[in-house]
């Protein structure tokens, strides 16, 4: 079996179902989940803008082991953590080398460790939180934050019907191989089973397109009968679910800890390089 | 009414261009060396919903769409990371739609979709190129850094052009408008769009295109140049101020523009949820 | 804005729906979906609507609910109160208040990822400030409070009627129309939403409004019927005298409950106004007119144990669901049966039963986790869809997802063609004759109707000239006319097929098509006999959560051993036995 054909066989949206649902519907209870959604939001976009402030080595390797504890905390599944380790090494790796060939030194490896701490406090903070986040808490806390509402609901609306739309397609995507002629020929590294699959699934977007269409119809006819532009401009729903949200204590400590933290790291880093 | 059609097509692009992303995540990238060639998105997907109904309401769908499904369901979502992708593929795309005046027009949808991947391309690997020179302390004084970053940069822009614009992009696209035109629409109960519909927007989006090419182009060059002619001596806080300007005013133009013309359009529509049912 | 507030029910005590000479056009149609319609509900009845395709019910419901002229635009005339409301000076927002609306395709009227978040929606838009104790008091009145927490892709289908319902329900509407209650369910999940809305109609005085195909269902709860034609109401009548109209229910397409088809058949006279409609009601009736049990009933013919060769043969086979606490579900566990040359099997069971997972597992889509399956006798587990395609052919529960073509005279092309193979001209155009569709082969098959879909659904599995057919559900949400339709093309399939396999929740189907059973009860194949043997194993199928046909009931109810399968089969049986068409005739006749 060739490269493409192992990788056609293992093209199986029943698979890309289940990683979805393991992540959107999976158990959130991790301890950033507890936070107020809000204030995590808040927290989380100093966190990741921060780190572009700093260059001193020392502060942001503080920083990384946060985003990496936090990481290992919360429900990320060890295979993205695995991915995203790799990808940024041999990202750091090519670029070094290129720029050896470039005429450069080893100093381009010692530069990009900064940037590439930088990234990956980005990242791991970034998967930790949202993966913690329950999309429904987020929708609310953007409502909260005054994003407009059709993203809000967007969000939610993404959450409900997605096992709903990949069916779909992978209903019609099974339509066009029991009723298509696979090509006779393999061709070199079996290209033409590649090109056939890929035209499926390129082709498989015209009757989804439709249907979609059919069904969004129905759902929108229901947003209206539910209020929804109503509520787009009467702003009833984000009061309400503004005066459910509270912030508690744990928020606060969190937060005050983190500043903490922070001056802490900045400190040291100071020391050290004196 | 006209705000319960632009609900639905923002609903609709968001759910079938979320769909796409996550269809391209299963097909895998193959990496030759330090470029990954894979199929960042399914182009036409987009290009087919900017060009069939509204497209800044299209745009602004199918580029959330990517968010939510593509990363934030797959619990894959880098935060705000992905702001700066989410405004260039909206910028792209909207633009693509913009530029479209007739959906049966193939050679109008070929230029288009031409442009307005080419755009996202171009716009997110400047944004790269400005990420590094932001986060890395002295960039120039580390010999061949910035230029192989640049060509890293070139070679997996061009590549994924070409791959999400020409080949998943305007290819199918090109096959698809012109048959999926007047045919969709009467399924969500809307009127095919016209070659009216987007003259004022058109305009406008022109006018958006323009000056994103320029300052985009601005800023690239005067960054390059500055780069490859540094001498060195740069202190770090001046390169600090530098790289964090860019970045910002990269983003800043998005989303001045976008702002700009999402007030414009709102200008023109009555306000009121329940009223607006009423004016039919 | 702030009357949008206002509370339902301070409005006239008498009509709660009233409609005075509507008439409604959706915008580039050549003719009115509403036309000089007069409709009118009192409060707290609960009304069928019933009419054939194209006789306004949708156009009705939407009116309604003011999404005409509200939301479609285009010029409505005439008047439409609800609860005392003019829609054309009101909002669908404000309306919403007054009637509540739950939609055939009630999947994608859900909207929200869960139970309670749905429940909520309305309440919380409109600002109402005790949304939780309001989501709280209907669910729990709705008897789905248990389930709030529930993601809507883990509820049953009936399940998510019912969460469609209390959605509807949030704003405390005294007026519900329920389009198709039962078309989507099959019959257990369809009797607790009607229980529902009798508890509803009963206990709350709330107005109900049902569109309805099957008249068993509208003989067993409705009061009143309304007959709709052309966009104009024919007739409004109580529901027993509108059933008795068997003669003029048919010239609409309707099919009246089989006791009444049955009571009419024998009233050769036409003496009668009235007849039964419901099971009970005919029971007693032929007793009085003197049915009796045939005297040869007891004797039950042997299965028809097929001798054919076997096509598809499942041995052991296990297959496991994959689910989120990764212990999974099992479907089924070591099944074995074969599927021979001239088998009509059909494939019945609750919801998860595994039925669909079964049928899917014959064409290569889903592969066995445990054992082996066979396609005439070779292995099926190496085989693609792409593969199995030439012998076996698979038509899905939802005709839409395969109708991948621009019309579907290309989409009975498209497998002939796709092989290069030089019939495909000709195979087209037979199977389009074959099934009717020569009108509609220019039309996109996203557009037509219910049953023209699924015509052009078996005719595109057709068109791979398969030696087994597979049919998911082939008769659901059909009315009853386009469901007789599917049936006869059943009956008189393709010349290549040898054996048909169809899963499905409908008993009228099993009764009048197969000549196999298979009972799928929690993962095992509880039972695999003849129409005839299940139906008269009351025990069995009662326990299987299964239910019979009326005529099943019926004739069991008349102490018969052996049950008639449909009432031509019914009246045959009642007459073969001499003394019996006497009788019958004495009745008929004084």
């Amino acid at each position: 079996m060739s490269l493409i054909e192992r990788w056609m066989s293992r093209f199986s949206l029943e698979q890309l179902k289940m990683t979805l649902w393991r992540t959107a519907y999976g158990n959130k209870d991790t301890f950033l989940s507890r936070l107020d959604p809000r204030v995590l939001l808040i927290w989380y976009v100093f966190f990741t803008v921060s780190p572009w402030f700093f260059y001193d080595r020392t502060v942001l390797v503080a920083l990384f082991a946060v985003s990496l504890t936090l990481a290992l905390t919360s429900r990320v599944s060890g295979l993205i953590l695995f991915l995203m380790g790799v990808s940024t090494f041999m990202n750091l790796v090519y670029i070094g080398v290129l720029a050896l060939f470039l005429g450069g030194s080893g100093d381009a490896f010692l530069a990009l460790i900064t940037l590439t701490l930088k990234l990956l406090i980005m990242g791991l903070a970034s998967v930790a939180v949202f993966t913690s986040i329950d999309p429904e808490k987020l929708s609310d806390a953007l409502l909260a934050l005054r994003l407009p509402a059709p993203f809000s609901f967007g969000i939610s609306y993404g959450y409900r019907m997605i096992p709903i739309l990949v069916e779909q397609y992978q209903d019609v995507f099974a339509s066009y191989r029991m009723r298509g002629c696979p090509p006779a020929r393999k061709g070199i590294l079996s290209w033409r089973i590649g090109y056939y699959f890929c035209k499926i699934c390129v082709l498989a977007f015209y009757p989804t397109l439709l249907n979609t269409a059919k069904r969004v119809r129905t759902t929108v006819e229901a947003l209206e009968m539910r209020g929804f532009t109503y509520t787009l401009v009467s702003g009833d729903a984000r009061r309400l679910k503004l005066s459910r949200m509270s912030i508690r204590p744990i928020d606060g400590i969190f937060c005050g800890l983190s500043i903490l933290y922070v001056a802490a790291a900045v400190w040291a880093g100071h020391q050290l390089a004196l | 009414m006209k705000q319960t059609h632009n609900i639905m097509v923002f609903v609709l692009s968001m759910a079938v261009f979320g769909l796409s992303d996550l269809v391209t995540e299963l097909i895998p990238d193959v990496s030759i060396g330090p470029v990954e060639i894979g199929i960042p998105y399914f182009g036409f997907v987009g290009l087919i919903l900017v060009m069939l109904f509204n497209p800044l309401y299209a745009a602004l769908g199918a580029s959330f769409g990517e968010l939510v499904f593509g990363d934030l369901l797959m619990g894959d979502f880098g935060g705000i990371g992905e702001i700066d992708g989410f405004l260039v593929l909206f910028i792209g795309l909207w633009i693509a739609g913009l530029l479209v005046k007739n959906p049966s027009n193939r050679k109008m949808i070929a230029i288009a979709g031409m442009i307005g991947i080419g755009l996202d391309q171009f716009m997110s690997g400047a944004l790269d190129v400005m990420k590094v020179g932001f986060g890395v302390a002295d960039l120039e004084a580390v010999e061949g850094l910035p230029e192989s970053i640049v060509i890293l940069e070139l070679i997996e822009n061009g590549v994924e052009w070409l791959v999400a614009g020409i080949l998943f992009g305007i290819i199918p696209a090109i096959y698809m408008v012109p048959r999926m035109y007047g045919k969709i629409e009467p399924l969500m109960g809307i009127r095919p769009r016209e070659p009216r519909d987007v003259t004022i927007g058109g305009a406008v989006g022109r006018l958006a295109l323009v000056a994103v090419i320029v300052l985009a182009f601005a800023a690239v060059f005067a960054y390059m140049s500055e780069v490859m002619d540094g001498t060195g001596e740069w202190a770090p806080d001046f390169v600090d101020q530098f790289g964090q300007s860019f970045i910002w005013i990269g983003i800043g133009i998005a989303a001045v523009v976008a702002l700009i013309v999402i007030l414009l359009s709102r200008r023109n529509k009555p306000t009121g949820g329940t009223s607006i049912s009423r004016h039919v | 804005m702030s009357d949008i507030r206002l509370s339902p029910g301070s409005v006239n005590p008498q009509a709660a729906v009233e409609i005075l000479g509507a008439t409604f056009r959706y915008p580039g149609a050549d003719r009115a979906s509403l036309d000089g319609m007069d409709f009118r509900v009192e409060r707290g009845g609960f009304t069928a609507v019933i009419g054939s395709n194209g006789s306004g019910k949708s156009s009705l419901c939407k009116a309604l609910t003011g999404l005409i002229p509200h939301y479609y635009s285009g010029d409505l005339e005439g008047s439409v109160k609800v609860a005392g409301v003019e829609t054309q000076s009101s909002s669908v927002s404000q309306l919403a208040y007054r009637i509540g609306y739950v939609c055939q395709d009630f999947e994608n009227q859900l909207v929200r990822p869960t139970v309670w978040e749905e429940t909520i929606f309305a309440p919380m838009n409109f600002g109402h400030a005790d949304y939780e104790e309001r989501a709280t008091r209907i669910l729990e009145r709705l008897g789905i409070f248990h389930l709030k927490d529930r993601f809507i892709w883990q509820l049953s289908g009936g399940q998510k009627h019912i969460t469609a319902i209390a959605a509807a329900l949030s704003l405390e509407p005294d007026i519900i129309i329920v389009d198709e209650p039962a078309a989507e369910l099959d019959p257990f999940h369809a009797e607790s939403i009607y229980a529902l809305l009798k508890q509803l109609n009963e206990r709350e005085g709330k107005t109900i409004i049902v569109i309805e195909h099957h008249t068993e269902w509208v003989a067993k709860y409705c009061r009143d019927v309304v007959l709709l034609s052309g966009g104009k109401t024919v007739w409004h009548k109580p529901v027993a005298e509108a059933l008795s109209n068997v003669e003029e229910l048919q010239a609409h397409q309707i099919y009246p409950p089989q006791v009444t088809q049955i009571a009419h058949s024998l009233d050769v006279g036409r003496l009668e106004e009235r007849y039964p409609i419901t099971l009970e009601e005919g029971i007693t009736y032929l007793r009085n007119v003197g049915v009796r049990a045939p005297t040869n009933n007891a004797e039950m013919p042997a299965s028809p144990a097929s001798e054919g060769e076997v096509l598809m043969r499942y041995d052991n086979v296990g297959y496991v669901y994959p689910t989120l606490d990764k212990k999974g579900h099992c479907v089924f566990d070591k099944l074995s049966l074969s599927i021979r040359a001239g088998d009509r099997v059909a494939i019945v069971g609750g919801n998860g039963a595994g039925k669909t997972t079964l049928l899917r597992m014959m064409t290569g889509l889903v592969k066995p986790q445990q054992g082996e399956l066979s396609l005439a006798g070779k292995p099926l587990r190496k085989m693609s869809p792409e593969q199995t395609a030439g012998q076996v052919s698979y038509v899905y529960q939802k005709p839409e997802n395969m109708f991948i073509c621009d019309n579907i005279r290309d989409d009975i092309a498209y497998f002939q063609k796709a092989r290069r193979t030089d019939i495909a001209e000709k195979l087209t155009e037979q199977l389009m004759s074959r099934l009717h569709l020569n009108e509609l082969k220019d039309r996109d098959g996203r557009l037509l109707s219910g049953g023209q879909q699924r015509r052009a659904s078996l005719a595109i599995g057709l068109s791979m000239r398969p030696k087994l057919l597979l049919l998911d559900e082939p008769t659901a949400s059909l009315d009853v006319v386009s469901r007789k339709e599917t049936i006869g093309m059943l009956e008189k399939i393709g010349d290549t097929i040898e054996a048909v396999v169809v899963a499905t929740h409908d008993m009228q189907l099993v009764a009048e098509w197969a000549n196999r059973v298979l009972v799928m009860h929690h993962g095992k194949l509880v039972a695999d006999v003849s129409p005839s043997e299940l139906f008269s194993n009351e025990a069995g199928w009662s326990s299987w959560g299964l239910m019979a046909p009326q005529v099943v009931e019926l004739s069991l109810g008349l102490g018969w051993k052996q049950a008639a399968l449909s009432p031509e089969r019914f009246l045959e049986q009642a007459r073969s036995n001499r003394t019996e068409i006497a009788e019958v005739n004495q009745v008929v006749s004084y």
